[in-house]
């Protein structure tokens, strides 16, 4: 197992971070990717608001201080359509 | 023809409301109705429903929504669908409605579905108790929405649901949790009647476009997938449904 601090984080930190961003009633995402690189964990998917956004960041940071973690994060686009789907 | 705007997984909390609102306002000009394919709210709270009410009430076109998993999080469905409905926002359960619009009568029958996975590489009513009740809610859930939809007079039958009918429309998502984003049993459900489109959510991470294997259509309307405020569908004439 790797040791928080001195490598990439293991398998089981990635996939409690995974349940983590779900079960937290704080975060509640199911649609975040967390990713395992080199250097540490990037986080990708889209929420709804730029407060969630940082609310992942920060609850993540916090629950793993030692996990070298980024975020790459979008905020779904709510604007309205400018094309439809004719279904004959 | 009728217009159908559609979207899922809005996610609303105090933090997104009035993020739709610029786009809704436009609704009445574009289509005859919006339909939204649960995950309405983050944890499912009395709260978050009064948000969803606000965004999604008076829109000036009727509203009509099945639930979806995260509004069953926190155990509060009947206040959740009595401040829908206290909004004028029509929830389905195992049941239909229809909508009498310039283009016909739309029939929308509607249920939340559950997992289980697709033909072949499903789970089986069989061993444990725990297994055999998730089964048999994948189940139930399916009979209830095929019961509804043949259940509807109308010119053109919509379905509307949370979870996956076709693996089509999860392509994006890791193959492993295939199972815990729809069944086979809803696809067949939408293929006992004769349905023109399916609507769905809960694949943040899958495609739009699929079909059944009957050979309906089905769109994947989870806002993470459409990128926008809804998508719109113009469904031609069909001949008359009962």
């Amino acid at each position: 197992m790797t040791e928080h601090g001195t490598g990439p984080p293991d398998e089981y930190v990635e996939a409690e971070i995974h349940r983590m961003l779900a079960e937290d009633p704080a975060v509640a995402e199911q649609g975040i990717t967390v990713v395992r690189r080199e250097r540490g964990l990037v986080l990708y998917g889209e929420v709804e608001s730029p407060h969630r956004r940082e609310e992942i960041l920060r609850r993540v940071s916090e629950r793993f201080p030692d996990v070298p973690v980024t975020s790459d994060i979008g905020v779904i686009r709510t604007q309205a359509p400018t094309q439809v789907e004719e279904l004959p | 023809m009728i217009r159908i705007a559609a979207v899922g997984d809005v996610h609303l909390d105090e933090d997104v409301v009035g993020r739709f609102r610029p786009a809704l306002e436009e609704l009445p000009d574009c289509a005859d109705v919006l339909l939204l394919a649960g995950d309405l709210t983050r944890h499912g709270t009395e709260a978050e429903a009064r948000c969803v009410a606000r965004e999604f009430g008076d829109l000036g076109v009727p509203v009509i929504t099945v639930l979806g998993n995260h509004d069953h999080q926190c155990d509060q469905v009947p206040q959740v669908v009595k401040v829908l409905e206290d909004a004028g926002i029509t929830v389905l359960e195992g049941t239909g409605t229809v909508l009498e619009s310039p283009g016909g009568r739309l029939g929308v029958a509607g249920v939340k579905g559950f997992g289980g996975g697709f033909a072949g590489r499903c789970a089986s009513d069989f061993g444990e108790p725990e297994m055999k009740a998730f089964v048999r809610t994948t189940n139930e859930s399916a009979d209830a929405l095929g019961r509804a939809l043949r259940g509807l007079d109308c010119d053109v039958l919509v379905a509307l649901t949370h979870y996956s009918p076709v693996p089509d429309t999860l392509a994006g998502e890791p193959l492993e949790i295939y199972p815990f984003l729809g069944c086979y049993q809803l696809g067949q459900a939408i293929d006992s009647a004769p349905t023109a489109l399916a609507l769905h959510g809960h694949a943040h991470h899958g495609t739009e476009r699929g079909t059944t294997p009957g050979g309906v259509r089905v769109r994947n309307v989870a806002h993470p997938v459409i990128k926008q405020a809804y998508s719109v569908f113009h469904l031609g004439d069909r001949d008359h449904v009962d």
